[in-house]
Parts: C-alpha cells; sequence; structure tokens
C-alpha cells in the first residue's frame, strides 16, 4: 500500500455526553470544541458547531468512533468530512489515556478511515479519495495523520 | 510529528458475479447491482470459499466516479463464517479503485478481524473482480 500526507489534523474535544448502554454497547458522544488542519494541499479550521465524534463501546472492548467534521479551508471552501474509526490497546494504556495522561501512541490502535465530500471547485479531489489515518489521543484531544491511500 | 501508516497483507478476494440488475436512475445517481454468487479468499491467516447470497450495489456519480457497496459471506477453510461488507471508490480514468472493508465474526481464531482496519486495491478481470486487501497496522 503507498501512501501521502494529505493533513495533520488538531482536535479539540469539548464536554463528552454519556447516552449509556444502548443495546450493542456504551455510546457516548465527543462534541467538537475546535480544531484545525494543515497540509500541502489544503489547510483550515473545523467548525465545531457541526463537528462531534458518536462512539461506541463494544462488548470486546473496542471503540468503535463515527466521526462527522465539517472543514472551512483558508479560502473559504466547505468540506464534509466522515470517519469510521476503532480504538483498543492494552487496558493499563486504556486506563492512562482516560485519566488524560499522554501515553505513546505506537501502544495502542487507533485508526480511521476519513471520507470527504465537497462541492468546491478548488478541493474536488477529495470526492475521490480512500484514506486511512493514525491517531494520537491526547489529553486536550485527539491529533490526526490523515494518509491519502494511493 | 506525523504517525507513520503500515499495512501487512490480509488476503486476496476473487468474486463470482452473476447478470446485473440495472435499477437504474437514482437521486444518488445509477444503481447496478452485481449479484455476487461465490468466489475465493486467500491469505497467511486465513482462507476460504465466498457463500452465495452476496451483492455489490453500485452506484455511478456524475463526477464519473463509482461507489461501491458489498456485502458477502466468507466460509473458512476450518468452517467459521466471516461477515465482510465494504464501500469503496473506482475512478476508471484516474485508475484508481480502492476499498475499505470490514469484517464481523464470532469465532475466535477469527475475532482478530473484529479489531482492524482494512484498505483493499481492486482490478475487474474477465473471470471477475480481484480485490488485494492489506490490514491497516
Amino acid at each position: 500500500m503507498n501512501t501521502r500526507l494529505l493533513m495533520m489534523m488538531k482536535v479539540k474535544v469539548g464536554t463528552l455526553v454519556n447516552i449509556g448502554a444502548v443495546p450493542h454497547g456504551t455510546r457516548r458522544t465527543a462534541p467538537l470544541a475546535g480544531g484545525t488542519f494543515e497540509g500541502p494541499r489544503l489547510r483550515g479550521t473545523i467548525l465545531p458547531a457541526s463537528s462531534v465524534d458518536w462512539q461506541l463501546l463494544r462488548s470486546d472492548g473496542v471503540l468503535e468512533m463515527d466521526l462527522r467534521f465539517t472543514l472551512q479551508t483558508d479560502d473559504g471552501a466547505l468540506i464534509s468530512m466522515s470517519s469510521f474509526g476503532l480504538r483498543h490497546g492494552p487496558s493499563e494504556v486504556l486506563a492512562a489515556i482516560a485519566r488524560g495522561e499522554t501515553v505513546d501512541p505506537a501502544t495502542y490502535y487507533f485508526r480511521t478511515m476519513p471520507r470527504f465530500e465537497t462541492a468546491h471547485p478548488a478541493y474536488l479531489f477529495l470526492n475521490r479519495l480512500i484514506t486511512v489515518a493514525s491517531g494520537d489521543r491526547r489529553p486536550e484531544g485527539p491529533i490526526y495523520t490523515i494518509h491519502e491511500v494511493l | 510529528m506525523s504517525l507513520p501508516i503500515n499495512s501487512r497483507p490480509l488476503m486476496v478476494l476473487r468474486l463470482t458475479t452473476a447478470a446485473t440488475q440495472e435499477i437504474g436512475s437514482t437521486p444518488q445517481g445509477t444503481l447496478t447491482i452485481f449479484p455476487i454468487i461465490g468466489g475465493s479468499f486467500e491469505g497467511e491467516r486465513l482462507r476460504g470459499r465466498v457463500l452465495a447470497g452476496g451483492g455489490d450495489w453500485v452506484t455511478a456519480h456524475d463526477n464519473g466516479t463509482l461507489t461501491l457497496d458489498l456485502r458477502v459471506t466468507l466460509e473458512t477453510d476450518d468452517g467459521a463464517l466471516i461477515h465482510m461488507t465494504f464501500t469503496g471508490v473506482r475512478d476508471d480514468a484516474n485508475h484508481y479503485f480502492r476499498t475499505v472493508p470490514r469484517f464481523e465474526t464470532a469465532a475466535a481464531k477469527y475475532a482478530f478481524l473484529n479489531l482492524l482496519l482494512a484498505v483493499g486495491s481492486a482490478e475487474i478481470r474477465p473471470d471477475g473482480p480481484v480485490h488485494t486487501i492489506e490490514e491497516i497496522l
């Protein structure tokens, strides 16, 4: 598999909303307080009003993420990003993350597959891409390195 | 600091399709259904056959790309059943055909499939589509 860097995305998470035990796991939502993204071909901010990560903690201990962000580039384009992801790892590592500690992202699995939709002519290439991201959960929110699958 | 992304081979999936069902123009695009009636998969950690009773819902869009929505059941050579779904993008003008498979299984031996994300690269051969799938590490 060949890839190239699409962008780095820094996300600031707001207050988590715990929905609780639902039929297929434990559900919570993580609304965004803000964020930025930057790469060779695009950069800008994440609009917090419409950007939320819907999370489901499965019975096998895996956290499933279903994320919808609206990105605004520095030249005014709006891009809708949706992403499915998985986070899992050793219980002591996950417990450290839950305590708000910074841990080495190589010690757990945090991967997502962002897809993009835009109408802006400068960014139409995003509509045709499959991408893969590595996540690094920091106390204030995740940092994603998003790679274009070539 | 940007994080690297690595992968390793998971399987090569070969699908056998029946005559297409042309649904036609829908609000999302032009929908064609490819019934999947069989096939095989093979990798270092799993191999077996594709059960009949699957399909690929393919939508052709105005921008020239196709999007896939595929569901099949895999049966390993030791009898485990694996539910496999994937979406994907096919852009023939740019020779780009990539997919994002997902797996669900109840078989303990194959539970590692429940924990991974994967990326596939596909091509259409005369005897059907072939998907080369890699695990995202």
